[in-house]
């Protein structure tokens, strides 16, 4: 009974994660109907930026590193929303968007191995250790990957729902021209949702720190089964892409049990092709 | 009638580069460039179809070509068949593939084909390495015999250039006729106007799912002249990174041009190898040099000498 309490929060946190990654990828999916492919070297960026340059170069506590990080990766968000996703927006097919970002995820993956270099390291003692609840073991990192989930997930809503910025966010979503015409700078609009993106990457990169090595392909799988839990719960929504990942995190690590955990990594394509199959819209969209 | 002559003797013109080329090449390693040209070449004519078409896009080329030479290769080794055979199970390997991924992905409008196909490359890796019984595992398959023709092995790199230079040549000659012909028409269109085409009683999806299947099989048997020439696979190479090389290509060279597509190829396969003083800055700088491209020359190198063409767009 207790392993299968273990499993399943194991399994949750890993959910909230390919949850985060979906909800970073569908604001900007929102705000310019791109598709950001380069999200999970965004992810990459913010961990080695973190665990490298302001963890184990300039020494910095943990607490003060986070910050320092989701600060640059915002700045950095910004710049690239200026530079790439407002004209790759603006160009007449979606095709070269995509292609655009592709290329993005590229050149930030060579930058990050020049700068940290081609070998894997790990961050020894941060988020290490585990918690004893009864009988139960759960391990310190996947506490903290669903406290802080869970905090950014209410925070966002609260942010869409009640704060100025938030609702001018929502217009520029639903009616980019009719949102400018009501005085919302779109440009600018875009650039924050991106920025706020890059944030969440950020977040994301440094939680994950602990469960894998700090190398160039950390994230690659995590970016495909955000994808993967975006297209279970539903393209574009949020709520959606919250259950999506937690389901899909709990079936895979229930998964594994049943089948040998080198292929645990194909259910999350069998399922994508599965609801894509019989239910495209998702678990909690209805309109196609 | 004046601007097809035109096209016929600059492709005769190139078609005769190639020919004579090897005559005054001695080095074996530029003679594995340039079959490696050549395979290119095919791969990104088949993305094209997809991609530079139908605005659709694939990122799983590793997959798909790695599955057309894992087929090859093994059916090769294992039931000693004769390896043309082995070429045309590939194909239909590819046929395979592209319609049991293109019917789920491509039925619903969206860009589920980019996110399908990244899937689909990540999980035929695992399985190549994983399945060590069939697959051979990380240490992949040896010994695939090379193509023969009435008894004559092709086994000298410049044997296999001419012999692939005329299967290139047949595949450039088809995806020219693809691409100008009313199924390549309607491709397009659905790039440009899904609404006007959907109108006109055209069937998208079917369509869709036709340009997909020409790209899987173009792979696939690109995958598979791969694996007769090299002699051995394994799986370690076949990521997304490897997807996104073709992808450079087809964007350095023109999208949905025949001529721009080979283009890409050649520079994209050659420059590194004159690229080699800044090594390791390399793909930064290519990158960069490519994103440019997508930004202010999205329509690739072709249209700065097509300006008109591009301009109507």
């Amino acid at each position: 009974m207790q392993v299968l309490i273990q499993l399943l929060i194991t399994g949750i946190a890993m959910g909230f994660i390919y949850a985060l990654v979906a909800i970073e990828y569908t604001i900007i999916w929102n705000a310019t109907g791109l598709l950001n492919f380069s999200h999970d070297k965004f992810i990459l960026f913010g961990a080695y930026m973190f665990a490298g340059t302001y963890v184990l170069s300039l020494g910095l506590p943990p607490v003060i590193a986070v910050l320092c990080t989701i600060i640059t990766m915002f700045l950095f968000g910004i710049v690239s929303a200026f530079v790439i996703f407002n004209p790759l927006s603006r160009l007449s097919t979606n095709l070269f968007a995509v292609i655009g970002t592709v290329i993005l995820g590229r050149i930030i993956t060579e930058a990050v191995r020049l700068i940290w270099g081609p070998l894997p390291f790990s961050l020894d003692g941060f988020l290490k250790g585990s918690y004893k609840i009864g009988s139960v073991v759960v391990s310190r990192s996947h506490v903290i990957i669903i406290l802080v989930c869970t905090l950014i997930t209410v925070s966002l809503q609260l942010f869409f729902k009640f704060t100025k910025t938030g609702k001018a966010m929502r217009c520029v979503s639903e009616n980019k021209t009719a949102a400018s015409l009501m005085g919302v700078n779109v440009s600018i609009n875009i650039a924050l949702t991106v920025g706020i993106s890059a944030v969440i990457c950020a977040i994301i990169g440094i939680l994950v720190v602990p469960i894998f090595n700090v190398e160039l392909q950390m994230s690659s799988m995590i970016g495909l089964k955000g994808f993967a839990s975006g297209v279970i719960g539903g393209f574009g929504h949020l709520p959606g892409a919250i259950l999506g990942g937690i389901l899909l995190g709990v079936v895979e690590i229930f998964g594994s049990m049943i089948i040998p955990s080198v292929y645990k990594d194909c259910l999350s394509f069998i399922l994508l092709i599965i609801f894509l199959l019989i239910k495209p819209s998702g678990l909690l969209r209805d309109r196609k | 009638m004046k601007k097809q002559n035109k096209t016929l003797i600059i492709a005769l013109i190139c078609i005769g580069i190639a020919a004579i080329l090897p005559l005054f090449i001695s080095n074996n390693y530029h003679l594995n460039l340039m079959i490696q040209v050549l395979i290119n070449i095919i791969i990104v004519l088949g993305l094209n179809f997809i991609t530079g078409l139908t605005g659709q896009m694939n990122l799983g080329t590793a997959g798909i070509f790695s599955m057309g030479a894992y087929t090859s290769a093994l059916v090769a080794t294992k039931s000693g068949v004769n390896p043309w055979i082995c070429l045309i199970l590939a194909a239909v390997m590819g046929i395979i593939i592209g319609v049991g991924l293109g019917y789920p992905s491509l039925r619903v409008s969206g860009v589920y084909l980019a996110l399908t196909t990244i899937g689909f490359s990540e999980i035929v890796r695992v399985l190549m390495t994983n399945l060590t019984d069939l697959t051979g595992g990380a240490l992949g398959v040896n010994n695939i015999p090379v193509f023969s023709i009435f008894g004559h092995e092709f086994r000298e790199n410049k044997e296999i250039y001419y012999l692939y230079l005329v299967i290139a040549l047949l595949l450039i000659f088809n995806a020219y006729r693809i691409v100008n012909s009313k199924w390549g028409r309607s491709f397009l269109a659905i790039k440009d106007n899904p609404e006007a085409i959907n109108a006109s009683g055209v069937n998208i999806a079917k369509l869709r799912i036709m340009a997909f299947t020409l790209t899987a099989v173009y792979s696939t048997i690109a995958g598979s002249l791969y694996a007769h020439y090299v002699g051995f696979m394994n799986p370690s190479a076949y990521n997304i990174e490897f997807s996104i090389n073709y992808v450079v290509m087809l964007v350095i060279g023109g999208i949905g041009s025949v001529a721009g597509n080979i283009a890409g190829a050649i520079l994209v396969t050659i420059v590194p190898e004159l690229l080699r003083f800044i090594e390791n800055y390399y793909w930064l700088v290519f990158s960069i040099i490519t994103l440019l491209f997508v930004i202010f020359l999205p329509n690739g190198m072709l249209s700065l000498f097509n300006k008109k063409k591009s301009m109507k767009k």
